[in-house]
């Protein structure tokens, strides 16, 4: 309790400290990717069936990565929204299962700069995902929802470094939430039963018991002048028990897109030649 | 740093251990005999209800099955162990045939036929519409034959009917060899019948693969339709036969509680269970009961529903014979007070 009070009496005499003095201008360029992904997917759902399906994963992201105005040289906000398709097939190949989520998150990460152009950051995140997995043969249970609210911890390592002449920023980052709160029916209810108004028992609190859950992004920025070649590699593992439904989905999909960093000037001033640039990743 | 260290070796130490274990069956017949047979154990909601030892029934089915039999053996293995649940909502599926139980129903008398309804009190004469056949009657009695709830009836299509239908003294709805289908049709047609939030039923779903682990009962009420629509509170006589099933025992179970109603016929064919499907590593589907539903006294259906008392009738084939629909005969007699003779056209 005694650090936590520390801890933020330090934290808002920082914040105010950077109203009250004088300081150079400091520029936060805004860190944005656009990607599509194209991998492998393995789904398993014991509500709708007790085989694991397995197919293709296709999913579009967006990310925007920005230092905090209050301390940007530590503190590093990200937000991220993406929407993932899964169409797999399963061990027969007569049914077909698939999966639309949607995801959104935005967190805060606390960095440290390390000798060698190595940044290192940790922090948390919360995020809703919201979709539905769909198995084609099934009649009255053809859909389970998938939706969920979490608290993550997340974190980054980035490596600034040169491939020949090409500035290349390599990056890992994996989120783990660790607690929330997501949905399921109970073992055999329908969603009739549901829609009759029985919605007693459908929202359950995540811990790693029930509710495990890891994405591990690994990308390379590819610097050609301002814009660049952002490639790499998504994994995503999600695995809930609960009303003895057992959930698994893992996806592991190659990235490419493209990812750039953006400053606001007001034109009539333009660049004040001062001003240090902090970027969100190095 | 330190700190970040630990954090992250705790994080792998749960990736590791965290992903929940899932039952897997080989793709052998043995291993799909398994998995059919786990399926329902953990699934199926009647076991109790219907006195069926399973873990028996896997004892003397399990003695059949062999790895080296065919497709089609092990098909007829698996289909006689679901027929000993008696339960005509329970089916596999496989490329080559679709198991079955009939005896629900081909152990009782059909009665009804429709040539005999078209022909001899219809005259081929009659409108249709949202599924439902209707016509008024020479005893100034409606009619309306609604051959199955998988055909959707808009609201429209009740105002229609039930305002053609307007000056009849009462109201036949033929439900016999209806078959089911879905339960939304229930509730749009209940509606027109009731003029207050009415308890329909309840429904108890399994909360774990135990025999006996299911959720107290829901209660789930209709309300009378919206207003402005057309709605019937005169005398309704419901047909009923074996071939009543599912939704529409279900249409049935709540019917029967209604005033000025009676069912006439016979016993429904039950069929209480809303089924759940699975499927089996070899791409077998397996249909089931799963989640049990039950009339508003909170008695169980599965086994039918018999027809009000006093009002238990079965079809004549004789006098089928002479363009005598016994069983509607006896509702136009109910609904006018009339002899049964004068009841035909």
């Amino acid at each position: 309790m005694k650090r936590t009070i520390i801890f933020i009496a330090v934290f808002i005499a920082a914040m105010l400290s950077g109203y009250s003095q004088e300081k150079p201008v400091t520029l936060r360029p805004v860190t944005s990717a656009y990607t599509a992904e194209m991998g492998g997917a393995n789904l398993a759902n014991t509500y709708l069936t007790p085989l694991k399906y397995t197919g293709w994963s296709t999913a579009f992201n967006y990310e925007r990565m920005q230092a905090m105005k209050f301390n940007p040289d530590k503190w590093v906000m990200r937000l991220a929204a993406g929407l993932t398709l899964d169409g797999t097939e399963n061990p027969a190949k007569n049914a077909d299962m698939w999966r639309l989520v949607g995801e959104f998150s935005w967190g805060m990460t606390y960095r440290w700069r390390l000798p060698y152009n190595i940044t290192v950051a940790a922090g948390g995140s919360t995020g809703i995902d919201i979709g539905v997995l769909y198995n084609s043969r099934n009649g009255n249970n053809p859909v389970a929802v998938e939706a969920a609210w979490t608290v993550n911890i997340t974190g980054y390592a980035t490596w600034n470094t040169r491939i020949g002449r090409m500035p290349v920023t390599l990056r890992y980052q994996p989120t783990v939430p660790v607690t929330g709160v997501f949905f399921s029916p109970d073992y055999g209810e329908l969603f009739y039963e549901i829609s009759l108004g029985n919605d007693s028992g459908l929202v359950h609190g995540a811990w790693w018991g029930n509710y495990f859950r890891m994405e591990n992004l690994v990308t390379a920025d590819l610097h050609f002048g301002s814009t660049c070649l952002r490639i790499g590699m998504r994994s995503n593992v999600l695995s809930t028990k609960v009303n003895n439904i057992v959930t698994r989905v893992v996806t592991t999909a190659a990235v490419i897109g493209i990812s750039g960093e953006w400053i606001s000037l007001n034109p009539s001033r333009g660049l004040d030649s001062k001003a240090r640039i902090i970027s969100a990743l190095y | 740093m330190k700190r970040i260290c630990y954090l992250m070796m705790l994080v792998l130490l749960a990736a590791t251990t965290s992903c929940h274990k899932l039952e897997s069956w080989s793709d052998s017949q043995r291993g799909n005999f398994e998995a059919l047979w786990t399926i329902m154990d953990q699934h199926y909601c009647f076991f109790t209800e219907k006195g069926v030892d399973w873990d028996e029934i896997h004892t003397r089915y399990a003695a059949k099955v062999s790895d080296d039999m065919t497709d089609k053996e092990l098909f007829y293995v698996c289909a006689d162990m679901l027929n000993e649940l008696r339960d005509g909502h329970t089916n596999l599926s496989s490329s080559f045939n679709v198991s079955y139980y009939r005896k629900w129903w081909s152990d009782y008398p059909e009665n009804y036929n429709a040539r005999l309804v078209e022909e001899h009190y219809l005259n081929f004469n009659y409108l249709s519409a949202g599924g439902m056949d209707y016509a008024i009657l020479p005893q100034n009695v409606g009619y309306v034959r609604y051959s199955s709830f998988n055909s959707m009836v808009g609201e429209s299509n009740l105002d229609q009917i039930l305002l053609h239908l307007n000056v009849c003294d009462g109201l036949i709805i033929d439900v016999r060899d209806n078959g089911g289908g879905s339960m939304t049709n229930v509730e749009t047609i209940v509606r027109r019948f009731i003029t207050e939030r009415t308890l329909a039923g309840y429904i108890s779903h399994k909360t774990g693969p135990g025999h006996d682990d299911f959720s107290k009962p829901y209660a789930y009420y209709y309300d009378p339709a919206d207003a402005g629509r057309i709605m019937w509170g005169k005398p309704v006589v419901v047909l009923a036969s074996r071939g009543t099933f599912s939704a529409a025992n279900n249409f049935v179970s709540i019917m029967q509680y209604r005033p000025n109603t009676i069912i006439a016929g016979s016993t429904t064919g039950g069929g209480s269970g809303m089924p759940f499907n699975s499927e089996l590593p070899n791409g077998w589907g397996i249909r089931f009961s799963a989640c049990s539903v039950l009339d508003a006294k909170g008695n169980t259906t599965e086994q039918g529903i018999e027809p009000t008392p006093g009002c238990a009738v079965d079809l004549d084939p004789v006098q089928a014979l002479d363009g005598h629909d016994t069983i509607l005969d006896f509702a136009i007699s109910y609904l006018t007070g009339t002899s049964l003779a004068y009841n035909r056209q």
